[in-house]
C-alpha cells in the first residue's frame, strides 16, 4: 500500500518514452497477437529476442520491469503443475496415482506461463514509457470509431483519467482508514475468519465515504466551471503521429507476421 | 437516485474504478482476500445502484482491466471472465434498479442486489463453459468458485452494498431515494 503499483509511468527521455502514445499502443496489441498465435520455439526465442531488446530501448530499471513477474510466482507455479499433472497425453514419462506427467503437458504448461509472462512484461514496458493522461487520450482517439455506434467514447476517456488520477489519493487515504482502525483493535491479520470479516466493514465504510465525498467536491467544481459533457470540448493540443511512429507500427507488423509465418 | 447531473455520475463512476485498483490492495494483508471476499465487486455493484446500469457497465469492464495493467490483479489469464462478470453485475444491478419501486429502499437494494448476483453468476457461468472453457468446465466447479470459495464474500456484499448507499444518503453524498414529504 506504501508504494504505487508497479506498471507506474517512469520520467525519461529513451526512444519508447518519445514515441507517440497511440503508435505504442497498437504496436503494444500487435504484439500481444504474436504472443498469442506463436507455437514454436523458435517463434518464442525470437518473441523473448523482441521482449528483451524493447526492454533496453526502453532504459528502464529492470527493478520496475520484473517486480509484477515476482509477484505472480504463485500463479505461474499452480498453472505450470495443472497442465503438466494432468495434460491428457500418450506415454507419460512418469505416473503416480491421478498424476501424469508427460512432454506434451510439461510443453503445454511451458508455453502457458512464457505467454503470461510475456503479456505482463509487454504491457508493464507501455505503462512505464507512458504517461496515463497520453494513455487514455491515446484510448480515446483509437476508439473513436465506436462513436458510430452511438457510444460517448469522450466521456468514457474523462472517467478513466479522473479515475487514474484518484488511485493515488485514494490508496493513501485507505492506508491511513486501515492504520487508524488497526489502533483502534481492527484485527486485519488474526488468522481466525471471524475476526477478518469482522475487520472488513470498518475499513471499508469509511474508504467509500471519504472517496464519495471527494467525488462529490469534484463534480460540483466541474459543474460550477461549466462542464456539462466531454463530448462537446475540443482539445488543445492535436499531435499527429511521426516518421519514427509508423517506423515503430510497421517494425511491430513485420515482428508478427515473422513470428507467425517464419518461426 | 435518478436526480444525479451526468457528470456526477461519471465521477462517481471513475472513483469506484479506482476503489477496483484500491481496495484489493488494501485486502492484500488477508490471505487469499481476493477469492474469499472479493473486494472487487462492491465498488462495481454500488455503481450501478446508485450511477445506473450504463456506468456500471463500465465501471465492471474498466475496473478489472485497470487493475490488472497497474497491480497485475486479477492475472492476465483470468482477466476477461472477471471483466464480463463484473460487467454483468455492473449492468444487471442498475437495470433492476432502475426496474424495482417498492417505495422501500432496502427492499429494492436486496431485490435488486440477490437477483443481480444470481443471474450474474448464472450467466457468467454459461459464458464459461461454452467460451471460456468449452468442455472442461463443470457444475461442480461453477458451485466451488461461484457460491462456496467466495461465501464470505457474498455475505459481505449483501451486508455491506446496502449499508453503504444508506450511509451515504445520509451523509447526502447521493439523492435520497424516496425523499419523506413533510406536512
Amino acid at each position: 500500500m506504501n508504494t504505487m503499483p508497479s506498471g507506474q509511468y517512469i520520467t525519461g527521455t529513451s526512444m519508447l518514452h518519445r514515441l507517440d502514445a497511440r503508435g505504442k499502443l497498437i504496436c503494444m496489441f500487435v504484439l500481444l497477437t504474436a504472443v498469442i498465435l506463436t507455437s514454436t520455439l523458435w517463434g518464442y526465442i525470437f518473441i523473448i529476442a523482441v521482449t528483451a531488446a524493447l526492454m533496453l530501448f526502453s532504459a528502464l530499471p529492470a527493478a520496475a520491469l520484473f517486480t509484477p513477474l515476482r509477484r505472480l510466482w504463485l500463479f505461474f507455479t499452480v498453472i505450470f503443475l495443472m497442465n503438466a499433472l494432468f495434460f491428457d497425453g500418450n506415454a507419460p514419462l512418469c505416473s503416480w496415482w491421478i498424476f501424469h506427467i508427460t512432454a506434451a503437458g510439461l510443453s503445454q504448461g511451458a508455453q502457458v506461463v512464457l505467454r503470461v509472462l510475456l503479456v505482463v512484461l509487454l504491457s508493464n514496458i507501455l505503462t512505464c514509457t507512458t504517461r496515463p493522461m497520453e494513455l487514455t487520450g491515446a484510448l480515446e482517439s483509437l476508439l473513436k470509431p465506436l462513436k458510430l455506434f452511438r457510444i460517448p467514447v469522450e466521456d468514457i476517456a474523462m472517467i478513466l483519467s479522473v479515475a487514474i488520477q484518484f488511485i493515488p489519493t485514494l490508496s493513501e487515504e485507505a492506508d491511513m482508514i486501515k492504520k487508524a482502525q488497526t489502533a483502534r483493535g481492527a484485527r486485519f491479520e488474526s488468522r481466525r475468519l471471524t475476526d477478518k470479516a469482522a475487520s472488513v466493514a470498518p475499513l471499508v465504510v469509511p474508504i467509500f465515504l471519504s472517496a464519495f465525498r471527494r467525488a462529490d467536491e469534484l463534480s460540483m467544481a466541474m459543474e460550477a466551471r461549466g462542464y456539462r459533457n466531454a463530448g462537446s470540448r475540443t482539445k488543445k493540443d492535436r499531435h499527429a503521429l511521426h516518421l519514427p511512429d509508423y517506423l515503430a507500427l510497421t517494425a511491430s507488423m513485420m515482428i508478427c507476421a515473422a513470428s507467425v509465418f517464419i518461426f | 437516485m435518478n436526480q444525479m447531473s451526468y457528470v456526477k455520475r461519471s465521477i462517481l463512476t471513475a472513483v469506484c474504478i479506482a476503489l477496483c485498483v484500491v481496495l484489493p490492495m488494501a485486502f492484500h494483508a488477508i490471505p487469499n482476500a481476493g477469492s474469499i471476499y472479493c473486494p472487487m465487486h462492491i465498488p462495481v455493484l454500488l455503481c450501478g445502484l446508485i450511477a445506473g446500469w450504463p456506468f456500471g457497465l463500465l465501471c465492471g469492464l474498466a475496473g478489472p482491466l485497470l487493475s490488472s495493467l497497474l497491480t497485475g490483479m486479477p492475472a492476465t489469464a483470468y482477466l476477461p471472465i472477471m471483466m464480463m462478470e463484473l460487467a454483468l453485475y455492473g449492468l444487471l444491478t442498475g437495470l433492476f434498479m432502475q426496474l424495482i419501486h417498492t417505495r422501500k429502499i432496502y427492499v429494492d437494494l436486496y431485490i435488486s442486489l440477490v437477483i443481480s448476483l444470481l443471474a450474474g453468476r448464472v450467466l457468467a457461468g454459461i459464458a464459461r463453459a461454452l467460451i471460456f472453457a468449452p468442455g472442461s468446465y463443470s457444475i461442480s466447479a461453477w458451485a466451488t468458485g461461484y457460491f462456496i470459495t467466495c461465501l464470505p464474500g457474498l455475505v459481505i456484499q449483501l451486508a455491506l452494498v446496502p449499508t453503504i448507499v444508506f450511509a451515504l444518503e445520509k451523509a447526502r453524498l447521493i439523492p435520497v431515494r424516496y425523499p419523506v414529504e413533510e406536512g
